[in-house]
This record gives C-alpha cells, structure tokens and sequence, in this order.
C-alpha cells in the first residue's frame, strides 16, 4: 500500500534532495502527558527538481512534519536528510526556503525590512540584499507597500511577504506549508502561476494542502498522509493511471429475486468487480478489461447495462479510497 | 564548506566567525529594536528620572554638606535596581514574545544555529541595558552637580561593576525565560537576584557563633547551598565602600568582572542548552 520509499528510486532523477526515514512525532498533552500520534512512520524520498504535493485533510500532520525538515521540531524517532545533512546543520537549511503555515513578522517591519533581516541571516552581502529584495517584492506586488509596516497587512499580502522572504537566497528547495490557503480566488492563481515559474526555473518544490482540487497540474509526485500516515505516494501519473484502467459501470439487475440472486452469484466470479447499491441502481466498479466478462454475464443472467464509463480518478477519489481502506484494512 | 553559490550565483556566506558574527549581529539589531518599542522599557526609564528627581527634593531636607552624598548613595542605589527591573522584566517576555507571535518560527529555519539566536537576545538586551544605564548615569551626573557634588572616577567604576550585574542578571532571566512562561520566569529570576543580593549576610551569619544559620544544622545546610549556588551579586554593589573613600580600584574591577561574566556564561550556557530541546510546534 505505502510504497517504501527505495522503491521509487529512478536513476533519471536528479540528486535526493530530501529524505524522511520513517519519521513519528508523538505529542504528550494535558496533565496526564496524554500521547497524540501526529506523524507515523513517514518514510519519502525527493529528488532534485520535483515538485511533491504533501496532502491531507487538517490535523493530518502535515505541519508536524514540515516541521521536523526545519528542525523546529525533533522527530520522536526516525531521521531526516537535508541535502544529506541533518536539518540541524545551517548549511542544510541554506539552500531551503521556507514559507510557515500563516505566516507572521514582526508587525513593526516592512516588507522591506523583513527582507533585509532574513537576507543577513542567510549570510548575503548588503547589495545583493537590496537587489533581491526589490526584486521579491516586484515579483509578489507588493512593491506599492514595500514602506508600510505589517501591521495592517490582510492575510494575503501577508502570505506574499512570506513568499519573498522564503526566496531571498534563491534556495534550491522550498518548502511551502498550505501556500494556497487563506487566499482569494485570484490569489490563488497568481501563487499558482508563481508556483509553475519557480518549477521552471528548476527550483524544488515540497508544498502542503489540504485542498486536494486544482493542485494536480502543481506537482509531480505526491504524498498523502492521513491521521499522521503516509497511504499513498509517488508519482500522480502513476497514481492516477492506475485507476484510469478501472471502469465503473450502472446496472439494473432482473426484478425476480431468484434470478437477481443468481446473476449476483455470476457478477461475483468475476475478479475485482465491487458491486455498490446507488440510489440510480447498482454500480459496478471493475478493471476495464473485465467489462467484457461483465457484459456477458448480463446477457446471460437478464441483467441490463444502463452506464459504462471509464473511471477517472481524482485526488480526492484516491485520498477518499485509501484513507477508507485504512479504516477498515484493520490498522490502528 | 562555509560558502554556499544558489542557483542563480547568489553568494551565501554561512559558516566562519564572520558569518556568525553577522547573524548575531541582526538579531541583535532586531532585539534592541523590538525592546526599544516596549512601553515597559520607557515606563522604567521615566520611573527611574522621577526616582532622581524625587532625590533633589529629598536632599533638600539633609544637611548642608550631605546633600550631594545623599543624591550619590541615592542614585548608585537606584539606577542599578530600576535597570534591573528592566532586565528582569524584558528577559521574561521577549523570548515569550517571539513564539507567542509565532515570529520565531520564520527565523529559526533560517541557516542560523539557535545559540546564536540566544547571543543575539542576550547581546540585544545588554546593549538596551547599557544605553539605560548611560541615560541615567547622565542625568544622575547632571543632578549631582546641580547639588554640588562630582561624579568621581571610583563611582563610575561602580556603576562599570553594576553593569556587569545587569548582564549576569540578563542572562539568568534568559534562561529562566527558556524553561518556563514570563510570570513564572520573571518571578523565578527576581527570586535568583535577591538571594545574590543578600548572599554575603548569608555568608557572614554562617561563618557568625549565634544565630539559627550557625546553629540550626538544617538552615546551616539551605545556606550553604544557597551560597554555593546563587552568585553573590553583592561583589558589584559598592556604593557603600565607595562613600567611605574606597578607590574601587582595577585588579577589584578585573576580577569581580571576571566573576560575573563567568557566572552569566554559566546561566547562557544553560539557557542555550534548555532551548535547544525546545520543539517549536
Ligand atoms: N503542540 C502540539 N501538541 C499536541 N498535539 C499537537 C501539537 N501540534 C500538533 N498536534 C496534533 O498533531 C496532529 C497533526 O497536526 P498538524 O501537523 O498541524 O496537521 P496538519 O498540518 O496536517 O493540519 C493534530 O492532531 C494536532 O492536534
Ligand atoms: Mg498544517
């Protein structure tokens, strides 16, 4: 189910990047140091170049362990490898550019300042400083408020500081947690227009969302967790294609119960067909080369084929259906 | 290895002492200048002028010739505890600050290791400390020569000694402030600098023939461990030596110097280590 991360080892690729071996963070909350599992066992694998969604729906723990990449948090057990080093090291961190969930500053700066300040913690020289930061915020509009202090600022032109300071050094990876959240429509596309530049321009990216719509075009690869595990990732084509060779098909089965009995018995037979009571009828979900199984079996057994289409999965099908496997797959 | 070239041939400077120095340096920059907006800062410093004036009208009551001596013990008195208070209060709050407003989840991330960021509190702070100490010292010279007196050499060197408290009492806040939340750490350090203040009548009670620190052993056991552990901050108070004619003189200045910066290293070490087990969720 959960592809183990060396499996997806692709010699195309460019050098990993970023690697979670098995990460879990447990929280102990309230008097009684009550435990919370809010990552599990997260093991994944990024490579240069790639942009990798990292979804799933609130309290996921997706945060959790966004945190633990920056070293904010310390992983209860497993390992993270910043470009081969720990994230503890600086010089991991150097070539990461991080924008936190809801980001804050210091409400007495301006985009200006923000930019200055975190230019000289990434250790770049007063005119290099200047350049970028006129550039970030040309490139994020907010050029017109690049003398206001934040105090004041709405959510938005927050989110877009944060994206221009998360540039200054012109880092390798960025890690963006929930870009697209807090956002209005036309928000959203200029992030995610800005989003498909940076992937132009090669940059790596590792973001969060927990909308799973219209971030398919964004990512290469993806990994969804669901409470604090890893059910699905790798490449979206792979994921998806997958489930383009499923077919589901509407069926109206005989009125006379014997024979419904009976053609439910040859339905049965055939191998990876689900049957589903809908409220337009009985829906079929089978691998498309068994449709001509299918089709006999209604002729055969007087059924009806009302529908027949092929199964497009989307992201929220795929999340949908993993995390419902994992509620009754047993696990914990 | 301490030099990183981006994609686009940005050059980052990241390991080496220059480039801490300069991290340390703009935290310290946004450290002064997040305190300096802190109305509590400016209520302590007009408190402290209103204590000084308070000590002119109050010298008008002495005699003569007492006059500039009690606007001097006054003011080698009070300058110091009001910057204290400042110190005690400021640690408490500014580390609280910046992870109640959630601003130091964008700056640690950053390529900077999170001792550096308690230097540059620390710094930040004793910079802060030491232009309020100026401030007040200035107008503490103005008002004794208003009433007749001079701010001596023996005296400055005094207020040299107090400042080396306030940084080993900046340094305790930190650290407090790095294991608990501001009432507690503010209240944890208060306690901390009143026991350092009064650790040397400690020290003359046990070492006295009477007394229930000679006599009874369980109080002979809490102050001697109360000794050991807690600096004694009365090294840096010397107001009343110097009343009497002390000169203060230098190898004193070195080695009580000494002795603070130690003891605040002790306490930014430990304020450094609690901060590093920090999770920042
Ligand atoms: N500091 C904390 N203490 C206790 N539980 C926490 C803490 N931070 C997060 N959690 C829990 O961990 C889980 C994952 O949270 P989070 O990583 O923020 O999820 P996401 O970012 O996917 O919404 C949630 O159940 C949340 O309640
Ligand atoms: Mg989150």
């Amino acid at each position: 189910m959960t592809q183990p991360a060396e499996q997806i080892v692709d010699p195309s690729r460019g050098p990993e990047i970023l690697r979670l071996r098995q990460l879990s963070k447990t929280f102990r909350v309230g008097f009684w140091a009550t435990r919370v599992q809010a990552v599990r066992d997260v093991s994944a694998v990024m490579y240069q170049g790639e942009s990798i969604g990292y979804l799933g729906p609130n309290g996921s723990g997706k945060t959790t362990s966004i945190k633990c990449m920056l070293a904010l948090i310390q992983p209860s057990s497993g390992k993270i490898e910043l470009f081969g080093r720990s994230p503890t090291d600086p010089l991991a961190r150097a070539r990461v550019g991080y924008l936190p969930e809801s980001p804050y500053f210091y409400d007495y700066l301006t985009p200006v300042e923000v930019c200055e300040y975190v230019g000289k913690l990434y250790g770049l020289d007063a005119r290099t400083r200047k350049q970028r930061t006129q550039e970030l915020l040309g490139l994020v509009g907010l050029d017109q408020a690049a003398k206001r202090p934040l105090r004041g600022f709405s959510k938005g032109m927050l989110q877009r500081i944060g994206i221009a300071q998360s540039l200054m050094a012109d880092p390798d990876l960025l890690i963006w947690d929930e870009p697209l959240s807090g956002l209005d429509p036309l928000g959203r596309k200029e992030v995610r227009e800005l989003m498909i530049e940076l992937r132009r321009q090669g940059k790596s990216l590792f973001f969060s969302s927990h909308v799973l719509t219209d971030i398919e075009a964004l990512c290469d690869g993806v990994c969804i967790l669901d409470r604090g595990v890893a059910v699905a990732q790798g490449r979206l084509a792979d994921l998806l294609r997958r489930d383009a060779l499923e077919s589901e098909a509407l069926l109206d089965l005989p009125a006379d119960p014997q024979l419904e009995a009976g053609l439910r018995a040859e339905l049965a037979k055939i191998p990876g067909l689900a049957l589903q009571q809908l409220p337009t009828g009985v829906q079929a979900v089978l691998p498309t080369q068994a449709v001509p199984a299918l089709i006999q079996a209604l002729m055969q057994g007087g059924g009806q084929l009302r529908e027949l289409s092929a199964r497009r999965d989307s992201l929220e099908d795929l999340f949908m259906r993993k995390a419902l496997q994992r509620s009754d797959g047993g696990q914990p | 290895m301490s030099q990183h070239v981006s994609q686009h041939g940005l050059k980052l400077s990241i390991g080496g002492p220059a480039a801490i120095l300069a991290r340390v340096a703009a935290i310290v920059g946004n450290t002064v200048r997040e305190a300096g907006r802190a109305k509590l800062f400016y209520g302590l410093l007009g408190g402290a002028l209103l204590l000084l004036a308070f000590s002119v009208v109050l010298s008008d009551l002495a005699l003569v010739d007492q006059k500039a001596r009690l606007v001097q013990s006054f003011g080698m008195a009070v300058i110091p505890l009001m910057c204290v208070g400042t110190a005690i209060l400021l640690g408490a709050v500014l580390l609280h600050k910046e992870i109640d407003k959630k601003t130091l989840y964008a700056i640690l991330p950053k390529p900077i290791r999170r001792s550096e960021f308690i230097l540059g509190k620390l710094l930040g702070l004793s910079t802060l400390l030491l232009a309020e100490l100026a401030v007040l010292t200035l107008c503490w010279w103005a008002v004794l020569v208003l009433r007749g007196g001079e701010l001596t050499a023996p005296m400055l060197r005094g207020m040299g000694l107090q400042y080396v408290e306030l940084l080993l009492v900046t340094s305790i806040a930190l650290f407090f402030s790095a294991l608990s939340r501001p009432v507690l750490s503010g209240v944890l350090t208060t306690g901390v600098f009143i026991a350092g203040r009064v650790t040397y009548v400690i020290n003359d009670l046990l070492s006295a023939t009477k007394g229930v620190f000679a006599e009874v052993p369980a109080m002979r056991a809490l102050g001697k461990l109360l000794v050991a552990v807690v600096p004694d901050l009365g090294t840096f108070s010397v107001s009343d030596q110097i009343l009497q004619g002390w000169e203060v003189p230098w190898t004193y200045v070195s080695a009580a110097t000494l002795y603070g910066l130690s003891w605040a290293a002790v306490f930014a070490i430990g304020a450094v280590l609690l901060f590093e087990r920090r999770d920042f969720t």
